[in-house]
């Protein structure tokens, strides 16, 4: 289903990833959040990069692994009310082309921001954890797992 | 290869149609013509109705029908969509407005088919990971509401409230194991104000006092009650002397009392106003032809100008309650002011199709002279707590009390000479 269209899609939370234009959207977002970052004259590169990639990692982890269920009712009387966008997409179905977009994006990122920070420590540790934070709820063996029983309800 | 051959071969279709015996009641049924009013024609003979849900005789009434006659004129017969796609028209919004003020709530919601009313209203708040705690008398509509919530139904015995309190106390000490996932299940209990299957009323002063105390939504359908009970038939809070603000949602049929087809909902406005677009059943139907709805109007019209009709109404039902008592071979069921009650055969004559071939023979004896009654239907496989087999009596406000006592002697002389 492309958004905005007419579908009979019972929950567009899904397929939402799939649409039209979704995939560079998100590309030209990240890239004027790290113009925005740049432009600001009190960060140097290394620290915008930095920032960029914590930012965008702090923002996909919200959206994608934090925030449970739909913004919408849906026909299905609540089968996803308990489960992530990341757990949504797809009906569940592993290694789809959105599942490995959205996996392959923040690494990219990663090594940019390694490359523009010059491998230094500080930096590194900061966005090793960033990326981690947001690569590993993605596993497919993390599916549905909720640890310490956070986030479960 | 072969085998494939062969197989094709020896496969024998199963039969569209069952092989069954000649008395399968789906075979042998009896056929009305005309309107179900006052005096029904069954099989060729005029017997006076007492199997219809018609209790304040509005069936037959000359300003309803003149009433729904105009409404054709002006309008048509249907409305050729939903409500939210030019289905809606100014009947409707006067209907719902009225129905609303009659049973001062905030406001009402129309369905156009009285099984749909109540089937749609409850998935549209209690969805999976839900619980509804249900009567075990209730209604089929509501077994199929409950079904389409997907959400977890435990049943209660029939008006028991301290199988109810048992059943909310366990949920309770697994909701303090559990406070997070409590905080996202919503509870609901679903009772009738007065059961087509049994034909007593809920207690629901009690009720509200689990309500309080435990933390849980009610749903009261008042099908049969409302028109019925209460001074100015306002169903059973008015019987009770209960606020209408303690009761969640009340959903009706209109096809009882009012005499006409669909049902309502009404309650606060910020919970009817989620039906209109999570009610599968409002959605997605086409709206109540408007003559219907004029015909429900001019109803209520009826309902307010004469309060005391259903003072005369329980009086009737006091009186068939009183002579029907005393039968050897079946027992009364039902409160003595409910104008459907049960008569059930007081001990099995082994299995339940016996019961219903001899209910059967009483009706055809009483069909034969002159009071046309039914037998409770149900769809044996699909209950979930199949009633035993009954006749069901009802009494309208038409019926004169020398028909009553005709009524209640010849179901005494058919239980006589079929029973003994």
């Amino acid at each position: 289903m492309n958004v905005g269209v007419a579908h009979s899609e019972v929950n567009p939370n899904t397929r939402v990833m799939n649409s039209r234009g979704m995939w560079l959207t998100y590309a030209l977002g990240v890239g004027l959040l790290h113009i925005v970052l740049l432009s600001i004259p009190f960060f140097s590169v290394p620290v915008a990069w930095t920032l960029t990639n914590v930012i965008h990692n702090l923002g996909m982890f919200i959206f994608l692994h934090a925030v449970k269920g739909t913004p919408f009712e849906t026909p299905d009387q609540g089968k996803a009310r308990l489960l992530t966008h990341w757990e949504q997409l797809d009906y569940g179905v592993q290694f789809t082309s959105s599942r490995k977009f959205f996996t392959i994006s923040p690494i990219i990122l990663y090594f940019l921001a390694s490359f523009y920070t010059k491998y230094d420590p500080t930096h590194f540790i900061f966005n090793t954890t960033s990326l981690l934070t947001v690569l590993i709820p993605k596993l497919p063996q993390l599916h549905g797992v909720r640890i310490f029983g956070i986030n479960k309800y | 290869l072969q085998e494939k051959e062969e197989l094709i071969e020896e496969w024998q279709p199963e039969p569209l149609v069952p092989p069954v015996s000649k008395d399968h009641p789906a075979l042998n049924y009896n056929i009305v013509s005309g309107p179900p009013t006052h005096k029904i024609i069954v099989n060729g003979k005029e017997c006076i109705n007492f199997a219809s849900f018609n209790f304040l005789g509005l069936l037959d009434n000359e300003k309803v029908k003149s009433a729904a006659q105009a409404s054709l004129k002006k309008y048509g017969v249907g409305t050729c969509g939903p409500r939210g796609f030019y289905g809606t028209f100014d009947v409707h919004l006067e209907l719902e407005d009225r129905l609303a003020k009659f049973m001062r709530t905030e406001e009402a919601i129309i369905y156009s088919y009285g099984f749909a009313t109540i089937a749609s209203a409850i998935p549209a708040y209690s969805k999976r990971g839900d619980i509804v705690f249900v009567d075990e008398a209730a209604c089929f509509a509501i077994q199929k509401g409950l079904q389409a919530s997907r959400s977890n139904i435990k049943l209660f015995k029939h008006n028991d409230m301290t199988d109810l309190e048992r059943l909310l106390k366990e949920q309770e000490t697994e909701d303090q194991k559990n406070p997070r996932k409590a905080r996202v299940t919503r509870r609901f209990i679903v009772v009738e104000g007065l059961y087509m299957n049994t034909g007593d009323i809920c207690p629901l002063p009690e009720l509200i006092k689990l309500k309080y105390k435990y933390k849980v939504r009610i749903f009261l359908e008042e099908s049969l009650s409302f028109g019925v009970l209460g001074e100015h038939g306002r169903g059973i809070t008015e019987h009770f002397g209960i606020s209408i603000d303690d009761i969640d949602l009340i959903s009706a049929n209109m096809e009882n009392s009012l005499a006409s087809i669909g049902g309502f909902c009404c309650g606060r406005s910020f919970i009817i106003d989620h039906q209109r677009l999570s009610g599968q059943g409002y959605c997605f139907s086409a709206s109540l032809p408007p003559l219907l709805a004029a015909a429900a109007i001019e109803a209520l019209n009826i309902m307010e100008d004469n309060p005391d009709i259903f003072h005369t109404l329980r009086a009737k039902c006091e009186r068939i309650h009183r002579a029907l008592q005393g039968i050897s071979g079946l027992s009364v069921v039902g409160e003595s002011f409910s104008p459907a009650l049960h008569l059930r055969l007081e001990d099995s004559y082994g299995s339940r199709e016996n019961d219903v071939t001899l209910l059967k023979k009483i009706v055809d004896y009483c069909i034969n002279r002159g009071i046309a009654l039914t037998q409770a239907r149900y769809l044996d496989k699909e209950e979930k707590c199949l009633p035993p087999p009954s006749i069901r009596v009802v009494v309208t406000v038409e019926q004169t009390e020398e028909e009553l006592d005709r009524a209640a002697s010849l179901i005494k002389e058919a239980a006589q000479s079929v029973l003994n």
